[in-house]
């Protein structure tokens, strides 16, 4: 269960500035590390990215992740999908897209989501999806994949398993339809809140709230939207009337996640293109120098 | 293995410390077990050919670690000269000894290492650890190593001598110590050979024995058939019944077991049991606490009650096929609620 997992003790963090001061110093990390290889002619600081590009790429490349899992044969289940997701942006936490090129992360995102998830895919079929390449290119694909899988679960620091908020969101639809009859149809509820959900994976909320809180704050903002008023369900049914406090830290929480999400813009695609080719220039100079 | 090493990498010794040696002797026998068997696999290099016409040939080795065929060696010796046919170095007839092992580097490293245990005998118990133990055993491996394949030979001759030269007590001693101990070993399986040997003796003369008492009442009745006054039939009954008593006695004999005083727990047999009732121990008495678990979120339902509450009409009901392995739609229901309920609350304080 969530309350004693790894997710819990080591992948919750305090604040977005925690998050952001962590990638921080993996960029930094990876700019003295390729400062210190060898002086090479044609190096310096002006070719590394920028945080702000980094962050561009990587909200590119999540995007299209999200994509190849739609478009994946068989259908892959939400919880897969939440799983990679939550892979790639813990992977980028403590290292740098400069390092480690996330166009192959994130197919070993996915392939290792799977695995995880007990979505049994054979490795030629999982890059049999990938339906721009050639069959040798698929097979190039595999081989990277299958290299960069064990650093990958080396920097998930071998915590494998991921809570998503999809079955907490089921079992808030269950308990409303049993608990609470003032909302007549808890069902009209689901879409908005799917929609929310799959916005929230696109943010940092998994790394800073609890999957039920963010079920629970996908609730209720699909129900006032709808112009439903479910203050008293936290009140009586999850038992918080006399507990002020935590209600406040609860209403607090639900406003900073939806901060967040409203702070969320899709890339730009002149700024992608830009950072994806200094990205480019940048691996080219020293993937051959760091293998 | 004493002290195993990576012999393809000379620069880097990797030393693998297994913690343990295997005795010599014990060592020496399990390498016997890799004895030639193949007959017609290695011929000799001089004579080639007759070592296949003759299987019963044998291979001799030298101190250079090459093999000869008997007839070759002495052929070699006849003529007087005595260098080895592929590397030339200078020979005596003494030193060649019966080829054991197939391949014949195996044969000289054998050779080279009995002669520098005879030098370097310390056991376990000279050194104070563990640790040390096994450094002096990897120095052993090393002169081995080195002699056997022409490595530094000078140094290492060298560096014997001088080891000779600082332990000769030492190496006395134990020397001594272990002859005494092979003594005592061999002295251990002569007896238990002895102790053998009598009691196959025993069991050869109990059956003599019988077997003569058995002829003894069959000559008995025929003398008694031809001189007595009685009939027939009753002499033949009195000769079954005497022959049945012999059989009895030699069945009895067969099962008089040895009387013992032990058990085989080791309790004797004399040894009386009291009938007391055992004294009783007091201890606190055990109270069952339930697990209590922090889910930092509202409680959750018992399994059992979701029916009652009514939260099993909202899940899917379980279709026949599912509940044969065991599932039931509350399980599911179960589930989702505490996934839901898990972490609800704000995580810290």
């Amino acid at each position: 269960m969530f309350h004693n997992s790894s997710q819990k003790k080591y992948w919750i963090f305090k604040s977005e500035d925690e998050l952001e001061h962590m990638r921080c110093k993996a960029n930094q990390k990876f700019r003295n590390k390729a400062l210190e290889s060898g002086k090479k002619p044609g190096v310096s600081e002006s070719m590394f990215l920028q945080r702000h590009e980094e962050d561009v790429l990587f909200r590119h490349y999540e995007r299209r992740l999200l994509e190849f899992c739609n478009a994946f044969k068989p259908t892959m289940p939400k919880s897969v999908v939440g799983t990679a997701l939550m892979y790639f942006r813990r992977f980028y936490l403590s290292n740098s897209v400069m390092e480690y090129h996330p166009r192959i992360i994130m197919l070993t995102c996915t392939y290792l989501a799977c695995k995880v998830d007990e979505f049994n895919v054979s490795c030629t079929q999982f890059v049999g999806n990938l339906v721009q390449e050639t069959p040798a290119g698929q097979e190039r694909v595999l081989e990277q994949i299958l290299e960069y899988e064990l650093l990958l679960i080396q920097q998930l620091n071998f915590h494998l398993v991921v809570h998503n908020p999809y079955r907490p969101m089921e079992g808030l639809l269950i308990d409303l339809k049993t608990r609470y009859p003032t909302l007549e149809s808890p069902e009209s509820l689901r879409k908005t809140a799917d929609d929310f959900l799959t916005q929230a994976a696109m943010t940092d909320a998994g790394l800073l709230f609890s999957p039920s809180q963010i079920a629970l704050t996908a609730i209720l903002n699909s129900a006032s939207r709808a112009g439903l008023n479910m203050e008293s369900y936290l009140t009586q049914c999850l038992g918080l009337k006399e507990e002020k406090e935590t209600l406040s830290k609860m209403y607090d929480s639900m406003r900073r996640m939806k901060t967040l999400l409203k702070k969320y813009e899709p890339p730009k695609l002149e700024e992608v293109n830009i950072s994806k080719q200094r990205l480019e220039r940048i691996h080219a100079e020293f993937a051959s120098s760091s293998k | 293995m004493i002290c195993g090493r990576d012999h393809g990498d000379q620069n880097t010794a990797q030393i693998v410390d297994l913690g343990f040696t295997l005795h010599r002797r014990r060592r020496n026998r399990l390498l016997k077990s890799v004895v030639q068997t193949e007959m017609d696999e290695q011929g000799c290099p001089r004579c080639k050919t007759t070592k296949y016409r003759n299987p019963s040939l044998k291979l001799m080795v030298n101190v250079c670690g090459h093999t000869l065929c008997e007839n070759c060696v002495e052929m070699l010796f006849v003529r007087g000269s005595s260098n080895c046919v592929q590397c030339d170095t200078p020979l005596r007839k003494s030193n060649f000894r019966v080829q054991l092992f197939e391949d014949p580097t195996v044969d000289k490293e054998v050779e080279i290492r009995k002669k520098v245990l005879k030098i370097y005998n310390k056991r376990d118990f000279d050194f104070p650890s563990l640790r040390e133990y096994n450094d002096y055993l990897e120095q052993v491996e090393d002169i081995v190593y080195n002699l056997t394949n022409n490595v530094d030979v000078e140094n290492t001759k060298l560096r014997m001598e001088q080891y000779q030269r600082e332990n000769r007590d030492v190496i006395q001693r134990n020397k001594a110590k272990l002859t005494r101990e092979q003594e005592e070993l061999e002295e251990l399986l002569l007896q238990e050979q002895q102790s053998n040997e009598q009691r196959r003796l025993e069991v050869l003369q109990e059956e003599q024995r019988q077997l003569q008492a058995k002829r003894k009442n069959k000559q008995a009745l025929l003398d008694e058939l031809e001189q007595s006054q009685l009939p027939a039939t009753l002499l033949l009954a009195q000769h079954k019944v005497r022959a049945a008593q012999l059989e009895t006695q030699i069945e009895q004999q067969k099962q008089a077991v040895k009387p013992t005083s032990l058990f085989s727990t080791g309790i004797h047999m004399r040894q009386t049991v009291s009938l007391q009732p055992v004294t009783k121990i007091e201890d606190v008495l055990y109270h069952y606490r339930p697990l209590q678990v922090e889910t930092y979120g509202p409680p959750v339902p018992e399994l059992e009650q979701l029916g009652r509450l009514g939260y099993l009409n909202h899940v899917r009901a379980a279709v026949t096929q599912d509940t044969a392995g065991g599932y039931t739609s509350g399980l599911a229901c179960y589930r989702a609620i505490q996934d839901a309920f898990s972490g609800l609350f704000p995580l810290r304080g």
